[in-house]
């Protein structure tokens, strides 16, 4: 049977790679020290498989056709189309697992779970700027799960929540012998196109941090609701690590690092969760 | 105020470098494939951020302003001048 051997989440800022020579040290070795917890420990595990998270960034979908969520189900995908992307991360096309992908999809329909399937994705930079920095080049193949984090209506959290129970319960009833992490890409607190663009919430991320820790859901539930329609449009993307939280039972939650980098209009988390 | 579609096709289709070149080269020939208001083509030919914020996605509108060489600082100072309720002007 395949085995969950890790959960992470990283920011994934465009910022990072376009503007990454053009950092002073101090912002790039922030940067590297954070992204490299997260690569260190998910290397370390040896994923045959990652399952990665992450919104859309109008490349794959647009107004005419927008899931709420989809699932690449085929044998491979495209690399990044941005320009800084292919410079730093030149993988024209990514291998997926197009068998634990599909049973995924599967279970989820058996569930009662709509998801949009894609046999051909293409993973832009909030899918390939955590697997650069975390020196997954080339990553192994990766399961993209597709959530719509940028234009309304969007998933709920308690919905979010059950993706990651679903998730769960996919990587462990897959026959196949298969090590498999989730990486949660997104967030914490960004604005973007907005009147508060570049602004990072602090007080929001601490909170979000906070209440991951504690883990129990509805508080979760209670909060984020509330809280997202007031925050930058980037905070949105905290829904990726609502499913990370919940494929580990809503527990074991570990923050890595938070660095708030006003260069790259993020504030930056990176965290863990246990498997156990 | 409602979502534009057109504005936002316009804007999600310039992200491929070959029709930003076309539209460098020929506004008005890529413009007349768009079903555009004509308030909104006065607006992209000045970047006018009062007419073009309410009816796209944000992220769009930044995509946009980066491809048509407005700085970020000046593209944010454009959007903290905005009305409050500009969304829904």
């Amino acid at each position: 049977m395949a085995e969950l051997v890790g959960i992470f989440a990283a920011s994934h800022a465009p910022l990072v790679a376009r503007e990454w020579d053009n950092f002073t040290p101090e912002v790039r070795a922030g940067l590297t020290r954070c992204y490299d917890k997260v690569g260190a420990r998910l290397r370390a595990l040896k994923p045959d498989v990652i399952v990665e998270i992450a919104t859309d960034h109008w490349v794959n979908f647009f107004l005419n056709n927008l899931p709420a969520v989809c699932i690449g189900v085929g044998p491979e995908n495209e690399g990044p189309p941005e320009p800084f992307m292919r410079k730093v991360y030149n993988n024209p096309v990514i291998a997926n697992h197009a068998g634990l992908a599909k049973h995924l999809a599967d279970l989820a329909f058996a569930a009662d779970f709509e998801p949009a399937l894609s046999h051909r994705l293409t993973l832009d930079h909030g899918f390939c700027i955590p697997l650069w920095r975390a020196g997954l080049d080339p990553p192994p193949p990766i399961v993209p799960l597709l959530v719509n984090e940028i234009e309304p209506p969007m998933l709920s959290v308690k919905r979010c929540l059950a993706w990651g129970r679903l998730l769960r319960r996919a990587i462990a009833s897959y026959p196949e012998k298969l090590r498999v992490a989730i990486l949660a890409s997104g967030g914490l607190s960004h604005s973007i196109g907005e009147p508060t663009m570049g602004a990072i919430e602090i007080e929001f991320d601490k909170e979000s941090i906070a209440l991951f820790d504690k883990g129990a859901e509805q508080p979760m539930i209670d909060y984020f609701e509330a809280k997202l329609p007031t925050v930058g449009n980037g905070g949105h993307e905290v829904r990726s690590w609502f499913i990370a939280h919940a494929a580990a039972g809503s527990r074991g939650f570990e923050l890595l690092e938070y660095l708030p980098v006003p260069e790259v209009y993020v504030g930056c988390g990176f965290a863990s969760w246990s498997v156990q | 105020m409602a979502t534009d579609f057109w504005l936002s096709k316009l804007m999600y289709d310039l992200q491929d470098p070959k029709l930003r070149e076309e539209y460098r080269a020929d506004r008005a020939g890529v413009l007349s494939r768009y079903k555009l208001e004509p308030a909104v083509v006065r607006a992209l030919e000045t970047h006018d951020i009062n007419v073009l914020a309410p009816r796209v996605n944000a992220y769009l509108l930044r995509f946009y302003y980066q491809y048509s060489g407005v700085k970020d600082a000046d593209f944010m100072s454009g959007l903290r001048a905005l009305p409050k309720d500009y969304l829904n002007g």
